[in-house]
C-alpha cells in the first residue's frame, strides 16, 4: 500500500522555478531518498506534504488523505524536520521540547528523553545562543519523540558531526525496522547507501529518475587523481590505462571499473608520488547515469 | 478550537512588553491626574493659552473644568490612543507574521492543529493582552483620582470612555492582525500594520487644527472615537463605539480566514 503518493504535483513559480508534473509513491515501510540540486523543487514538494502550499494542479496524499485539506489530521501521526530549523528562540530547549509536547497533547516525554541521549544533546540552555548542530538534534527529537508512523525530513543530518550522522542512520534503520515509512532528502551518498530502499532524483522541477539504491551502488563510477613525479610519466601512463578522464600536468585522473589491483600495479611502474579518490556526490552519480552525462 | 500551551506561551512572551507599557502608563496616568487642577485648569492650560493650534492637534482642547474631561483630553487624545497602539502593532507581528518569517510557524503547524486553530488562538492573546492593559488603565485612572481627588471623578462617564477606546483598539487589533496574517515577513506586516493606523492618527491629528483640515475627519478610524459623546452618554457615540468593534471582528475574520488558505513559505 502507498504511504505518501504525489500525482501529478505542479506548482509554477514562474523562470523555472518550482515543481512540473511530479508523481512517485512511497510505500508503507519504505524508507525513500529525495535527492536533487539546490533550486530542484525538493523543499516545495515536502511544502505540499506538509500542507504549507495548496497543489496548482495535481494533488498529494499520505495515508490516503488529501495533504492540502486534511493536514491537521495527518500530522497526528507525522513527524517533520525543516530543512532550516527556526524555533521560538526566547525558550530553552528543553522548555521548547515540552512546549511542543504539551501543544501536541503528548504526556509521554520518555522517548524525548532516550533520543537526547541518544544524541548527547543537552538542551536547558537557550535557543538563541544555539549552534546549527544543537538546533538540528532539537528538530530531531520534535520529529521523533511522538513516534509517528510516516517522516518526512528535509536534510535531517546538515550540521551534524560524523559521529552524530552515523547515529542518526542508525536511528533510521531501526525506525525502518519497525515498519515506519520515511522520506527524505540527503546529500551524503553513504547516509542515503545505508538507509534508503530507493531514491527519486529531481531536476529542474521535475522527476529525472526513480531507482532502486541497489542498481545505484552497481552504477557508480570510481575515479582516481595521482600524481606522477614528472609530465611524461604522467603522459605515459595515461597512454597505457584505459580510462583516462584528465590529464593536466602530472596530474591525471582516471577511472576504475574492476578491480583495483591492476590501476596500483601500473601506477607502480610509473613512480605515483600521491593518490587521491575522488568523492563523487550523489546527484553527481545519478546525473551521471540519468541526466545525459556531465562533460 | 484553541491551544492552551500556545496561547500560555503567547501571553507569557508578549507579557514583557505588556509589563512596560503598563509601567509607562502607570507613569503618565498618576503625573496627569496629579496636575489637575479644579480651580484653575493648571499648567496643561497654559500650555493651550500659550499655543493652542500644537495643544489641539493632540485633541487636548475642550473645556477642563471636570476631572473626567480633564482626563479624557489630556489621557484619552494622545497616551491612551498611542501607546496601546504601539503594544498593538508590536504584538501582532509577533504572533504571526514573525512566526512565518522565522519559520518557526511550521513547527506550530507540523502538528495535529489546524491553521485555524492557530491564527484564533493567537487572536485570542491580542485581545485579552490589549484588554488587559485597557482594563489595568481604566482601574488606574479610577485609582490615581479616588486617592488624589476624591469624589471629582465621574465614574460613569470615565468608564464610557474606556469602553469607546476599548473598541477602537479593538478595530485597530484586528487591522493589525489582518496585516500580520497576510504578510510573509515581519517587514511588511509593520509596514501595513502600522502604517495604516499611524496614517489614520496623523490625518486626526491634522483635522483636530480645524478650520479646512476638519473635514478630513471622514478620513480616519479615529474620528468615530467620540470622547464628548461618550462622556455625555449619547446613543450616536455608542452607535460609533459599535461600529469600530465590528470593523475589529470583521478583519480578525477575514486575517484567520485568508492565513487559512494561503500558501506558507515555510
Amino acid at each position: 500500500m502507498s504511504m505518501i503518493e504525489i500525482s501529478r504535483l505542479t506548482k509554477d513559480y514562474g523562470g523555472g522555478r518550482g515543481v512540473f508534473d511530479l508523481s512517485f509513491t512511497v510505500e508503507k515501510g519504505e524508507v525513500f531518498g529525495f535527492l536533487g540540486p539546490n533550486g530542484a523543487g525538493k523543499t516545495t514538494t515536502i511544502r505540499h506534504l506538509m500542507g504549507f502550499l495548496t497543489p496548482q494542479s495535481g494533488c498529494c496524499r499520505i495515508d490516503g488523505l488529501d495533504c492540502a485539506g486534511h493536514a491537521s489530521e495527518i500530522q497526528r501521526n507525522l513527524g517533520y524536520i525543516p530543512g532550516e530549523i527556526a524555533f521560538f528562540d526566547e525558550m530553552t530547549g528543553d522548555g521548547f521540547i515540552r512546549f511542543l509536547a504539551d501543544y501536541r497533547g503528548l504526556q509521554d516525554l520518555s522517548r524525548a528523553q532516550a533520543l537526547k541521549e541518544r544524541f548527547e544533546l543537552d538542551a536547558h540552555g537557550r535557543l538563541k545562543k544555539m549552534s546549527k548542530g544543537m538546533k538540528q538534534k532539537i528538530g530531531i527529537v520534535c520529529a521523533f519523540m511522538h513516534d509517528p508512523a510516516v517522516l518526512i525530513l528535509d536534510e535531517p543530518t546538515s550540521g551534524l558531526d560524523p559521529l552524530m550522522q552515523n547515529r542518526f542512520v542508525e536511528l533510521i534503520q531501526e525506525e525502518k525496522a519497525r515498519g515506519k515509512t520515511i522520506l527524505m532528502s540527503s546529500h551524503m551518498f553513504e547516509e542515503v547507501e545505508r538507509t534508503c530502499d530507493r531514491v527519486a532524483i529531481l531536476k529542474e522541477g521535475r522527476l529525472a529518475a526513480v531507482d532502486s539504491v541497489a542498481a545505484l551502488k552497481k552504477t557508480r563510477r570510481r575515479s582516481y587523481t595521482v600524481v606522477f613525479p614528472t609530465t611524461e610519466q604522467a603522459a605515459a601512463f595515461a597512454a597505457e590505462w584505459d580510462g583516462v578522464l584528465t590529464v593536466g600536468g602530472r596530474r591525471v585522473t582516471a577511472a576504475v571499473q574492476d578491480g583495483l589491483l591492476p590501476f596500483l600495479q601500473a601506477l607502480e611502474r610509473y613512480g605515483a608520488e600521491d593518490l587521491d579518490a575522488d568523492r563523487q556526490s550523489l546527484e553527481d552519480v545519478f546525473m551521471q547515469y540519468y541526466g545525459g552525462g556531465r562533460p | 478550537m484553541i491551544s492552551r500551551p500556545l496561547f500560555k506561551q503567547g501571553f507569557l512572551s508578549n507579557g514583557k512588553i505588556l509589563l512596560i507599557f503598563a509601567a509607562v502608563l502607570t507613569l503618565y496616568f498618576s503625573l496627569i491626574v496629579s496636575m489637575f487642577d479644579p480651580k484653575i485648569g493648571g499648567t496643561l492650560q497654559s500650555f493651550s493659552d500659550a499655543m493652542p493650534e500644537v495643544m489641539a492637534m493632540f485633541g487636548m482642547n475642550a473645556a477642563t473644568a471636570t476631572l473626567t474631561g480633564f482626563l479624557a483630553n489630556y489621557l484619552y487624545g494622545f497616551l491612551m490612543l498611542i501607546f496601546p497602539l504601539i503594544f498593538t502593532i508590536m504584538a501582532s507581528t509577533r504572533l504571526i507574521a514573525r512566526h512565518v518569517d522565522r519559520g518557526s510557524m511550521a513547527c506550530l503547524l507540523a502538528a495535529p492543529r489546524c491553521r485555524r486553530a492557530v491564527a484564533l488562538t493567537q487572536a485570542l492573546v491580542l485581545i485579552v493582552s490589549q484588554t488587559a492593559l485597557i482594563l489595568y488603565c481604566t482601574l488606574l485612572g479610577i485609582g490615581c483620582s479616588a486617592s488624589m481627588f476624591p469624589g471629582e471623578l465621574d465614574v460613569g462617564a470615565f468608564l464610557s470612555l474606556n469602553a469607546g477606546v476599548w473598541a477602537l483598539h479593538m478595530a485597530i487589533a484586528g487591522f493589525c492582525f489582518f496585516a500580520s496574517c497576510i504578510s510573509d515577513d515581519t517587514r511588511r506586516s509593520f509596514a501595513l500594520g502600522a502604517g495604516v493606523p499611524i496614517a489614520f492618527y496623523l490625518i486626526q491629528m491634522l483635522a483636530n487644527m480645524g478650520g479646512k483640515l476638519e473635514n478630513l475627519q471622514y478620513f480616519t478610524l479615529f474620528t468615530l472615537f467620540d470622547t464628548a459623546g461618550l462622556m455625555d452618554g449619547t446613543a450616536a457615540a455608542w452607535w460609533k463605539a459599535a461600529f469600530l468593534l465590528g470593523i475589529g471582528v470583521l478583519f480578525f475574520i477575514a486575517g484567520i480566514r485568508l492565513f487559512e488558505r494561503r500558501d506558507l513559505p515555510l
